[in-house]
């Protein structure tokens, strides 16, 4: 069962996505055998990845599923790590409420939605869970291109097309390059595997690939430089962040969520993966240089993202820039490099996901409501749909970082891992923090207690599911903020202490060929 | 020497043309003449691929093993050419082919839609009549 759930988790979502099609045809595009059939779906995937998540979590050493029998390095496995485990049960724990979300929001085309949004579940799944860096290419574009599309889903609008095009061609680009850093470290370590490569660089000896073949500190900096600049387009930070904030508002809602609060953790999952489990403790010399980087885009991000939410009239925007910034504060614990800094970082990862997804999920009531995205037709709603406001409250202060919601605590953890490094880095992170603030308070401010208050022609109100999924997650807000010592202890500090663990991760891959 | 001569060429003209394909994407203001150019990037780098993949280290053989008995094993290892990176080129291909065609549709709906390929039309900021127009319809 434990190896089945690992299998299973990434192939259920893809099955559904690609037999969807077919079965409309048959159903003649039923809404309610469509949105059901979504939601067993996700819901399956939902099951076996809290089965992965306990199983990873009893067991001491990662899991790993190899393909076909094929055995690493020479077959594709599946590894999968607590810190894997966890990242895939937020996503199927989010993608399952998202589906409850957008039967009422999703107006037309249910089906090929879907279509595309299992796709993009199955694909995030595969990040998160594979053990071998070509398949992580490969599963970054299944996510890519059911991305794109996602953001091109209102195809009659040419700034949805517009919006869509600018991130698939820089997206495309990213990936492309990541290519060709699997070409150069192909090319010196003669595998693709990175339980293997981590055991090449730390000059664990094996029994079917040999050595390496060219210098793996020259190979090792120019592959790690191109990944880590592909894996940062995809995670938008400053340099590479120009697509998000188009892209990100032209989605529906439901996907925006899923865009901001998902799909961009693939990019810094990966950075983490190759810094904290592959290169961990190696090459000294590239890695001091990738930390500096990373702290000096992240920081810039986390600033950049801030001081251009306070200008927005369109308030998915604005949220949008709010996700630059946060995710720079991720970027920045990385390129600390601490064990401290890493259980920040997973911690940051997992709450602003929730609170981002919710901050959207809310909003798009209000959106629905008053037909519009800019701020100021939003006025006064808040009191129409009291049970939408609170939720918005909750994930738009949970996001600031207000003592009982969620981020506030990994934005603790935060603040420790960075000042320990330097307390301009802390520093950031309280004034980019306060500038949002004043940001949401806008936008609070606005929608609770702003003048008018009426629905607009054509304006529509939040059907019960859409306003109970976003109750429930303001819920889950609070409780991982009350619960968040516990929830540290137990889950975050075991998924940082086992990613960084480099000899169990090779271990668990190549037992059967690892010289004693 | 003509050996190292060509293989200089080869390795010279695909760094060439990488900048030439990144230069298109970033400058060229008509939609379809950066698909092009992303399309002649994703071509160099599969070729970047493969060239790396075939090592000068050992005599190269296509990866067919003549005969089949597990003596001949070690032989086929020693003399054929690495098969992996022919097989992960292809995957790319696939997959390149899919964005392309993503793309290439988005830029034909588009231009039904807006009437212009031309990246310069697209960029004005949007107006607020498009923000009321809000997230449906």
């Amino acid at each position: 069962m434990s190896l089945n759930a690992v299998a299973l988790t990434p192939i259920i979502p893809i099955v559904f996505a690609f037999a969807l099609p077919m079965l409309s045809i048959v159903f003649k595009g039923n809404r309610k055998v469509v949105e059901g059939y979504a939601l067993v779906g996700t819901g399956l995937t939902l099951l076996t990845s809290v089965l992965l998540f306990l199983k990873v979590y009893s067991s001491s050493a990662p899991l790993v599923y190899s393909f076909g029998g094929w055995r690493a390095p020479v077959g594709i496995i599946y590894e999968v790590d607590r810190l894997g485990a966890l990242m895939a049960i937020v996503t199927t724990f989010l993608m399952f409420l998202i589906t409850i979300y957008s039967y009422r929001y999703i107006e037309e085309g249910l089906e090929w939605y879907y279509t595309l949004y299992l796709g993009l579940e199955a694909g995030l799944l595969g990040v998160f869970l594979t053990g071998d860096a070509f398949n992580l290419f490969v599963m970054i574009e299944v996510t890519s291109i059911a991305a794109y599309a996602l953001v091109m889903f209102y195809r009659n609008r040419w700034r949805a097309l517009s919006a869509g095009l600018r991130y698939a061609f820089i997206g495309a680009v990213g990936t492309t390059i990541y290519f060709i850093a699997l070409a150069i470290i192909y090319y010196a370590f003669g595998t693709l595997n990175m339980a293997n490569m981590s055991a090449l660089l730390h000059g664990m000896t094996f029994q079917v690939v040999g050595s390496p073949y060219a210098s793996l500190v020259k190979a090792s900096a120019v592959a790690l430089a191109l990944a880590v600049w592909a894996f940062l387009i995809k995670a938008a930070i400053v340099p590479n962040h120009f697509w998000l904030p188009d892209a990100h508002p032209a989605a529906p809602t439901p996907v925006s969520a899923v865009l901001s609060g998902l799909v961009v953790n693939a990019g810094v999952y990966a950075v983490m993966r190759f810094i904290f489990t592959i290169y961990r403790g190696t090459v000294p010399g590239v890695i001091h240089a990738l930390s500096v980087v990373l702290m000096v885009v992240g920081a810039a991000s986390a600033l950049l993202g801030a001081v251009l939410m306070v200008v927005q009239r369109d308030v998915k925007r604005l949220i949008a820039y709010s996700t630059i910034m946060h995710m720079g504060y991720i970027v920045m614990a990385i390129g600390v490099g601490s064990q401290l800094a890493l259980e920040a970082a997973i911690f940051h990862t997992v709450n602003h996901a929730i609170a981002k997804a919710l901050l959207f999920l809310s909003v798009g009531i209000f959106i629905r409501m008053a037909g519009s995205r800019d701020i100021a037709r939003l006025a006064g709603l808040g009191r129409k749909a009291p049970a939408a406001m609170v939720p918005l409250a909750v994930s738009a202060l949970s996001l600031v970082g207000i003592p009982p919601f969620n981020v506030f605590f990994s934005k603790l953890l935060l603040f420790d891992a960075l000042s320990q490094r330097s307390y301009v880095l802390a520093l950031v992170l309280v004034v980019s923090s306060v500038i949002a603030l004043t940001s949401y308070m806008r936008v609070l401010y606005e929608v609770w207690l702003g003048e008018g208050g009426e629905m607009r022609e054509g304006g529509r109100k939040a059907g019960a599911s859409m306003t109970a999924v976003c109750v429930f997650l303001a819920i889950v807000c609070v409780a991982l903020g009350i619960a968040a010592p516990y929830v540290v202890a137990h889950y975050i500090h075991p998924a940082a202490s086992q990613a960084v663990n480099y000899t169990a991760y090779v271990k668990a891959a190549l037992s059967g060929v690892l010289k004693a | 020497m003509l050996e190292d001569f060509l293989w200089g060429i080869s390795v010279v003209g695909l760094a060439v043309t990488l900048v030439i394909s990144l230069y298109g994407i970033a400058v060229k203001p008509n939609l379809i003449k950066k698909l092009i150019a992303l399309t002649i990037l994703g071509d160099t780098a599969n070729l970047i691929f493969i060239i790396i993949g075939y090592r000068l280290i050992y005599p190269v053989k296509p990866p067919i093993l003549p005969v089949w008995k597990r003596s001949y094993v070690g032989t086929f290892a020693a003399h054929a050419v690495d098969p992996l990176p022919q097989a992960l080129v292809l995957t790319a291909v696939v997959i390149g082919m899919a964005v392309n065609v993503l793309i290439a549709f988005a830029i034909i709906q588009l231009y039904r839609l807006h009437g212009s390929v031309d990246v310069r039309d697209l960029r004005q900021l949007p107006e607020l009549p498009e923000l009321t127009g809000g997230d449906e319809e």
